[in-house]
Formats: structure tokens, C-alpha cells, sequence
């Protein structure tokens, strides 16, 4: 399930806790929400670097390139999570590159309750000022926004909320030389309405609980985008997909999540996730090296 | 208004809109084989991000801190027509070419120690062969050459200290708030209708205390500056009967100070602000022997606001509220047409709001609308029989804009409309951005502008402006 797949940048899949004995008893539901614990638990006081690359591609031998040169975006972000399970997750992503986009920050608070609006501060050097983003909830009728213009986009890296789905094991195969289970996940009425898809297909790592594939369906069961996720290495004691594609099968464009570093564990103080972050570059880049600092 | 430029705005703008609907009709999606694949090192250094080529070369590490923009800018007014002042009396505005320049934008930041700061930005613009500072150079080319920000920044515990030139930013509504008056602007020529680019940097102080859940930002100007008069030979240039010179100082020392205080809730932004000022735009007064120089007038004024802000899902609405106690009763939105005021002087309070929304419709497109409206309060008193002020009433103008931005986001179609609150005037633009790649990028504005004598854009009435601008960002 895609929505699992991306948040803060975390595919992850914490500490292959069970053995593969165990995983195979687990019902379909079971599966999903080992995901989402371990997912929580990474996402948590995590810095990371990320580089978004996007472009048109094309398929030859079903063999996947890019038709042109890509766009390419580097980002750092720091997360954290807050409430009493630490469902709701406070993070600020700063640009690094390209260059006319340098220094433009995004603070977003995320709310697990789906009755509360996520909340987004955008700062930008022309504006002179930090200002709020109207960008809704996931659970907003709407469509969900992208990251940073890209084929993410904020259903594709939401969690929770499983229980506004019906959850099926359809069957356990392979991918890519990997034992997986495929999983489909059907939204109840209430959650389709929110939802660009009728329907995901997800093959998950049956060892490593990382999903390899995930198909996205439209209302007319037509596949319209395909993540896939490669790179699969333990980082700080955890699975993580290091690579993650996303294509567009309408636009035939994809993006590509890389995650050049990534480090958890981190002690983020909370001060550094809020808007002072944004505006006050000195205090940001102080306190960006002490996180940085935490991890040599 | 129903002038063919007028005709020509709403068109474009209908054009857009349809574009748009027409984008985001969706194709048959690629069916894609269940096995397709690729390169195990997908997305880092294997060859299908890489196949493009060329790593990067690195460099020295302190150029990381610059960043540089160089464009070449073509602006011109398209429309041959002739601009009717009054019965019988009109004048002929030919086509031709006002801007060919060349600008180089260098922004150079550095955290150089800890809770150090060091920013800077600056500009230099080469002006070629038709541009107006051509022309107003008499044939040569001219260059010019400016620093806008300067500051040192100094971050400790919960207090921030910036000292140099920088600007400061209040109100919410993007475009024009009635609190955004602390820095003065300069709008040189019409390839500038966004008040971001026309804000200049003064030489401040600035100390922002970062307390639990709010914060106070303080600034003291200790050389406010006044908006510059229109540069001769630019759009905005009208031969005035005396020139019209910057303000002398003298030994008159003053300044300027304000503080905000700002508090963010859930889904809401709240702020109040207090600030000392003076007027950004200079009163000019007829030369006492009646020639020569007119005399500059600086005026003094209190400013009292409370913005806020209010995210409802998608929408985001935005309010402004100014209380100035003190500013001249006549002045005008436009700035630098204030030399043909009225030479009535006297102070009033004035209340102005300015509000808003912002909408963002889906991933792609967005649409925003600002309001700005102002009112002199005790119009009447202290006028001699039969004086008027310029601005009577309910004055102000107001701003839509729309923006869809598709191939994410490489391509961002933008339209705005803007005008008065009267009637009397209304700019439609058309704007495309287009970014190549991560270092070179096109700029196209198409602008339509129609006016009635009740407008000082009077002047520019049925113009029909084309422009492009190329830059590579480094």
C-alpha cells in the first residue's frame, strides 16, 4: 500500500522483529499494521537527505528510462513524532537544490485524528515572510496535493486509518527474486470518496515487510500509476527501499524518491520544528549541524 | 470598459481557463507489463538517471553559498493607438520596444559560525540598444548597478539580532495588504506589478524574540528612504513642471520603529503590530520662486494593525486591518504619480483593510483574491470651500490571480487580473514559466491595460504589452 510507503521518507521496516515463521501467521491486516508501527517508529526523530528526480519516461523491453533529462530536486528533512503513540509527526524539509529554489522551506504538522486539518508553513525569500499553506487535510474531499511537484503525493505517503479499509491476501508470489505477499486493499465507501483510487495491489517482502510494487487502480480498474522500490538495506537496524519510483501511467512521467542518507534515533528539540526554523537561517543551520553532529 | 484590450484580457483569460479544463481531461493510461523492470541501483548511480550525463562538478565549496541568476529581458508596448485625455485633445503611443537589459541577481548566503549569519543580494543591469535607460542615456549603454540585501544576523537561545540592509514584511494579503507600508518601492516600469518586486531594502535593526508558542519582532530604521521618482524615459515618466529631487537631509535626523507580535493557533495566525513611520511617498510643493526644484515633504504617521489568517481545509482567507493616524490626506495608490497631487495639505486619520482568499483547487491550480479598500475618516474637515480630496469615499483596488501548474511544475500558466475599486482601471496579465532544467528557464507576459480618466493609468490606456525574459540560475 503506497500511502505507507513514502512518509518523511520512509519505506522502512523496522527490525525484521519477527522471524519468518511468525510473519507467515500474520492475516493480511496483521501485515498492515506491522508496517505501520515499524513506519512510526522510524519516522520518528529522523533527519534524512532526499533527491527527487522527475521526468517523462518511456518503455523499451519492458525496461523503464527516462525520455529526457530529469529534473532534480535535494532536499533534507527532519521529523518527529508527537502525541501520545506518536501518530502525529512535525517535520520541516528545507531545499538545497536546484539553485533558484535554495533555502525554500516547508514546516507541516500532520495529525493521525482525521478530524483535524494537517497544518503547512511555506517560506519563501520573495514573500519576505513565512505563510500558511492552504493545503487541507488527506481526508478533505479533494485531491491530495504532491511533494514539491512531483507524482508523490500526500494520499501516497498518508497512514493510519486501516480500518477504513478492506484488506485481502490475494497471494503470495514473487518479485524481483523476493517471497512477497500480495495484498490487496479495497477503501469502505466513506474513505473512497476521499481517495483517487479505487483499489492498490501491494507486494510486500515477506522478510523485510518492504513493498516492492504497488499497483494503483482508478474507479474504472484501470491502473493509473505504479510505485516500485528497490535498494532494499538496512540502515540504522532498518529495511529500508532507498529507491522508490513512482510512475504516472496517465502523464507517463515518474519521480524518484532516493534516500542519500537517512538516520533515526535523532534528538530533535522541539523548537527546531517551528517557524523560527523557516525565517531565521542562523538558528536553522546552528541547529541543523548539532542534528548532524548527533550522528558521526 | 469594453475596449479591444479589454476584450483581448478577457479572452486570454477565458483561453487559459479552457486550456486548462482541456489538460486535465484524462488519457488512456499506459498499460504497463507486470514484469516490467529496471536497473537494481534505480534512482542513484545507475545509468537511467545518470544517462544524461554529465556529473556535476562540484567546485570549491564556498560557491555553494552564492546564488546567481543572469536574464535577458525583451518588454514592449505592441499596440499603435492614440490615448484620448479629453475631448479633442489625444496623443499617439507607437509601438516600440522599452526594455532590452541584461540582469545579473547574485544572493550570496553563509552561516560562517554558530548562530552566524551573513546574507547578501545585489544586481546589476546592462541596459542595450532600444532600452529606455538607453534612450535616457543618450545612445550609450548603460549599466547600474545595486545591493539589496546586506545584513548580519546574530542567533542566540530564543533571540535573533539583524543588523543591515533587509526589508520587513506585515500583513497576509499577498499583493496589497494595507499593513506591507514599511519598506518603500519603486515600480520603474510596467514589467513590474507584483509588490515583492518592487519592495527595497533600508538599513535596519531587527530583534526577534521567539517565546513559548509566539513571537515579538521589533525593527528600528534608523535612515528611512522614500520611494524613488520615476526614472526618465521609463513608462512611469511624465515631464513634470519642476524636477522632482530626493529628499534632503540635512541635519534632520529620524527614523522609524515598529514592533509585531505574532501567535500562530490551529489552522490560524494572529498578529498586532504598532509601528512609528513616515509616508513613503514624498509631497511634493511648487519651487517658492517658481522654478528650479520642487520642494520634498516628508510626513510622519502612526500605524496600528492586526492581521490574521484562517486555513478551512483547502481555502485560506486572509485579513488585514491599519488604523494611520497622521498621513496626508491626499496620496495616491500609484506610486510616483504623487508629484501631480493636489497641493492639499493636511493630515487625517485613515482606516484601511485589505482581505482575502486563497483557494488551491486541486494539485495543479490555485486562485486568489485580495481586496484592499480605505477610507479618510472626517473627510470634510479642515477643507476650504470647494477643495475635494483625490481620493472621496471607499477607495482602494483589488487582485485576482490564477495559477495551473502542469508537467509538475515545469510549466506554471498564471493569470491576473487587477484594478480599482472605481471601475477606472483594469490590468490583465498572462504569464507563462517554463523551466528547461535546473538551470535555465523562460519567462513570457502578455498585458492588457484599460483605463478611463478617472485613472492615473489614464496614460496607458489600451495598451497591449508583450514581454519574454531567459535566465540560466546557477
Amino acid at each position: 500500500m503506497v500511502r505507507q510507503v513514502v512518509l518523511t521518507g520512509l519505506s522502512v521496516f523496522a527490525l525484521a522483529l519477527s522471524g519468518l515463521g511468525l510473519a507467515q501467521d500474520l492475516t493480511p491486516i496483521e501485515i498492515m499494521e506491522r508496517m505501520e508501527d515499524n513506519q512510526r517508529a522510524t519516522s520518528n526523530s529522523a533527519l534524512s537527505k532526499m533527491q527527487i528526480s522527475t521526468c517523462r519516461f518511456g518503455v523499451k523491453d519492458s525496461r523503464i528510462t527516462c525520455a529526457e533529462r530529469p529534473r532534480i530536486k535535494l532536499m533534507e528533512s527532519v521529523g518527529k513524532g508527537y502525541g501520545a503513540l506518536l501518530r502525529d509527526t512535525r517535520s520541516v524539509s528545507i531545499l538545497l537544490e536546484p539553485a533558484a529554489e535554495r533555502g525554500i522551506g516547508m514546516l507541516t504538522y500532520a495529525y493521525d485524528d482525521a478530524t483535524r486539518d494537517n497544518e503547512s508553513w511555506l517560506y519563501l525569500s520573495a514573500l519576505g515572510r513565512v505563510k500558511r499553506i492552504a493545503s487541507g487535510s488527506d481526508d478533505d474531499e479533494t485531491e491530495p496535493g504532491s511533494l514539491f511537484g512531483s507524482e508523490f503525493t500526500t494520499e501516497d505517503m498518508d497512514t493510519g486509518k486501516l480500518e477504513e479499509y478492506s484488506i485481502n491476501l490475494l497471494e503470495e508470489s514473487n518479485q524481483g527474486g523476493r517471497d512477497v505477499w500480495v495484498v490487496e486493499m479495497i477503501p469502505n465507501e466513506d474513505r473512497a470518496r476521499k481517495s483517487r483510487y479505487s483499489r492498490t495491489v501491494n507486494y510486500i517482502d515477506k522478510e523485510r515487510f518492504v513493498p516492492l510494487r504497488v499497483e494503483m487502480y482508478d474507479q474504472y480498474d484501470k491502473e493509473v500509476k505504479r510505485m516500485l522500490g528497490s535498494r532494499v538495506e538496512m540502515m540504522n537496524g532498518i529495511w529500508v527501499s532507498r529507491s522508490i519510483t513512482m510512475m504516472n501511467l496517465v502523464s507517463n512521467r515518474l519521480s524518484n524518491m532516493a534516500f542519500l542518507e537517512m538516520h533515526t534515533g535523532i534528538e530533535v528539540p522541539d523548537e527546531f520544528l517551528t517557524q523560527r526554523t523557516l525565517t531565521d537561517a542562523a538558528f536553522r543551520e546552528t541547529e541543523l549541524e548539532k542534528l548532524r553532529s548527533q550522528i558521526q | 470598459m469594453s475596449s479591444p484590450s479589454h476584450l483581448f484580457a478577457s479572452g486570454v483569460l477565458v483561453a487559459l481557463l479552457m486550456a486548462t479544463a482541456s489538460a486535465q481531461q484524462d488519457d488512456q493510461p499506459l498499460v504497463l507489463d507486470p514484469d516490467v523492470s529496471f536497473d537494481q541501483d534505480f534512482g542513484f548511480d545507475d545509468d537511467l538517471f545518470n544517462a544524461f550525463g554529465d556529473e556535476e562538478d562540484s567546485g570549491p565549496d564556498w560557491l555553494d553559498d552564492f546564488t546567481v541568476r543572469i536574464s535577458q529581458q525583451f518588454f514592449g508596448q505592441a499596440n499603435n493607438h492614440s490615448v484620448d485625455l479629453a475631448p479633442g485633445f489625444s496623443f499617439p503611443r507607437e509601438a516600440e520596444l522599452e526594455n532590452n537589459r541584461l540582469g545579473i541577481n547574485v544572493r550570496y548566503q553563509n552561516a560562517f559560525a554558530p548562530g552566524w549569519l551573513l546574507q547578501a543580494s545585489g544586481q546589476a543591469r546592462f541596459y542595450w540598444n532600444d532600452d529606455y535607460e538607453y534612450e535616457a542615456n543618450h545612445g550609450r549603454i548603460d549599466v547600474e548597478y545595486r545591493i539589496n540585501e546586506f545584513f548580519l544576523q546574530r542567533s542566540f537561545g530564543n533571540e535573533s539580532v539583524k543588523v543591515g540592509n533587509q526589508t520587513v514584511v506585515w500583513g497576509e494579503t499577498v499583493g496589497n495588504s494595507v499593513l506591507d507600508v514599511i519598506n518603500h518601492i519603486e515600480f520603474r516600469d510596467l514589467t513590474i506589478i507584483d509588490i515583492e518586486d518592487a519592495r527595497r531594502n533600508q538599513f535596519m535593526v531587527v530583534w526577534d524574540h521567539f517565546g513559548e508558542g509566539s513571537t515579538w519582532s521589533t525593527f528600528l530604521n534608523l535612515y528611512p528612504e522614500f520611494n524613488p521618482a520615476p526614472v526618465r524615459g521609463s513608462p512611469f515618466f511624465f515631464e513634470p513642471p519642476f524636477n522632482l529631487p530626493d529628499y534632503v537631509r540635512g541635519d534632520d535626523r529620524f527614523f522609524e520603529i515598529g514592533t509585531q507580535w505574532r501567535k500562530s493557533l490551529e489552522l490560524t495566525d494572529i498578529s498586532f503590530m504598532a509601528a512609528y513611520l513616515y509616508e513613503n511617498q514624498l509631497r511634493y510643493e511648487d519651487p517658492i520662486d517658481g522654478m528650479g526644484n520642487a520642494i520634498p515633504k516628508k510626513n510622519d504617521f502612526v500605524l496600528l494593525g492586526f492581521s490574521a489568517n484562517r486555513a478551512i481545509g483547502r481555502l485560506l482567507l486572509n485579513f488585514d486591518l491599519a488604523f494611520s493616524h497622521d498621513v496626508l490626506a491626499d496620496s495616491f495608490n500609484i506610486p510616483g504619480t504623487a508629484a501631480l497631487a493636489s497641493p492639499l495639505d493636511l493630515k487625517k486619520d485613515r482606516i484601511g483593510t485589505s482581505f482575502g482568499f486563497e483557494y488551491a483547487v486541486d494539485n495543479e491550480q490555485s486562485v486568489s483574491l485580495g481586496i484592499q479598500a480605505q477610507k479618510v475618516l472626517d473627510e470634510d474637515e479642515g477643507l476650504l470651500p470647494g477643495q475635494t480630496l483625490v481620493n472621496e469615499g471607499l477607495f482602494g483596488s483589488w487582485l485576482v490571480r490564477y495559477s495551473n501548474t502542469l508537467l509538475n511544475s515545469d510549466l506554471t500558466l498564471s493569470s491576473t487580473l487587477q484594478g480599482d475599486l472605481e471601475g477606472d482601471s483594469l490590468l490583465a496579465m498572462l504569464g507563462v514559466d517554463y523551466t528547461l532544467n535546473d538551470n535555465w528557464s523562460v519567462n513570457a507576459q502578455i498585458i492588457s491595460i484599460t483605463a478611463n480618466s478617472g485613472s492615473p493609468l489614464l496614460f496607458f490606456d489600451e495598451d497591449l504589452r508583450l514581454g519574454a525574459t531567459i535566465s540560466y540560475a546557477f
